[in-house]
């Protein structure tokens, strides 16, 4: 059976080469500019994590510039709790994708990819989770830093708004939640795919 | 060596050896179209990788390597819209016109058991198939010789109920 199958192989290989052929020209052509899926991933996580640590920044500013009042320093310090997390998980995704060698044994490397995956979707269950907590504490900074406005003194009106904000958005959410909670799995499957591969088993 | 000149001598390396890009692309693409979108990344994430090159291992097993590994990454994105493939929509079918020879039957009906496995079996299989030792096919796995051993049995066991189809 087993040069049977190679010979059968063989031949399918022979067959493949005869029906495509490489356009090495335009290959080499592209060669200076093409991407790999890793290059992109990392600019995005580089793109939100420069977003995060200006974020930072600005709400130290903003903090900084309201010192003296706590109903300003405190939507501000959460908002930066919430930045400085998204930071820490950014990094962390940096550092994996940064760690991923593709010419190292494969096994090790689908590891890493799926780590990688769980990881992010991980971060965006996170973040979607708190989002909608963070939706007040953004408002009365952004209100305040970019206008001037102070929210507190809109009254029971704007509060009212906000709680139906935020029961209107806890849908979304929860589908959100469950979308990512799929992809969840769905890795955590891979990984164990993975690991039952890489197991010697008699 | 200009950036040019090493461009193309790179070009040239993978060009002698496009038959990995071609069998790895059409053991986890189902068409033409994703096999053309695989190579491109595997190419790309060659010359990224290419300074790295050592030539511990030979240029074909380090090509070999990263061309799976691009496949298995990008085929587990792929399944998260399509996650089974059904007999009549297995890869390499559109390439070849329907069988008229007992021989193409064959081709089709191995190159269906392959589609099949689950990514990391179809490496597996594919460097078998390849007549790489299993020391080899162990290293550039990741696993232990005797559990490459052990797979490939188990892949050939499940692969022998066809056989009537595959011996001629």
């Amino acid at each position: 059976m087993e040069s049977a199958l190679k010979s059968l192989w063989a031949e399918s290989n022979r067959r493949l080469e005869a029906s495509m052929r490489l356009n090495a020209v335009l290959l080499e052509n592209n060669l200076g500019t093409a991407k790999t899926s890793l290059n992109r991933l990392m600019r995005e996580v580089v793109f939100e994590l420069a977003i995060d640590v200006a974020g930072i920044v600005l709400l130290g500013t903003f903090a900084a510039a309201h010192a003296a009042q706590l109903r300003f320093v405190i939507p501000a310090v959460a908002l930066d709790l919430y930045a400085i997390a998204l930071v820490v998980l950014g990094g962390r995704q940096l550092a994996a994708i940064r760690s991923i060698d593709y010419g190292r044994p494969v096994a090790g490397v689908q590891s890493q990819l799926e780590a990688l995956r769980i990881l992010r979707i991980r971060t965006t269950q996170w973040a979607s989770l708190f989002a909608p907590l963070m939706w007040v504490p953004l408002a009365i900074v952004l209100l305040k830093g970019l206008a001037g406005v102070d929210l507190y003194a809109a009254g029971t009106g704007w509060l009212l708004a906000n709680v139906l904000f935020g029961l209107a958005v806890i849908p979304i959410a929860i589908y959100v939640a469950r979308r990512f909670e799929a992809r969840l799995q769905d890795a955590v499957a891979s990984r164990d795919a993975i690991r039952r591969f890489e197991e010697a088993r008699p | 060596m200009s950036s040019d000149a090493a461009q193309r001598a790179f070009i040239d390396r993978i060009d002698r050896h496009r038959g990995i890009l071609f069998k790895v692309a059409a053991a986890y693409c189902l068409n033409l179209s994703d096999r053309e979108d695989l190579i491109q990344e595997t190419v790309a994430q060659l010359w990224r990788a290419y300074r790295a090159f050592d030539g511990r291992s030979s240029f074909s097993t380090w090509m070999y390597r990263i061309a799976l590994n691009v496949a298995i990454g990008s085929l587990r994105k792929e399944t998260r819209n399509r996650r089974t493939v059904g007999p009549a929509e297995m890869a390499f079918l559109e390439q070849i016109p329907e069988p008229q020879s007992e021989e193409d039957e064959r081709l089709s009906l191995l190159r269906t058991l392959i589609a099949n496995l689950p990514p990391l079996d179809r490496a597996l299989m594919l460097l078998y198939l390849d007549d790489y030792a299993y020391a080899e096919i162990a290293a550039m796995l990741g696993i232990s010789e005797s559990n490459v051993g052990t797979k490939i049995a188990r892949i050939k066991e499940r692969f022998r109920r066809h056989a009537q189809l595959i011996v001629t």
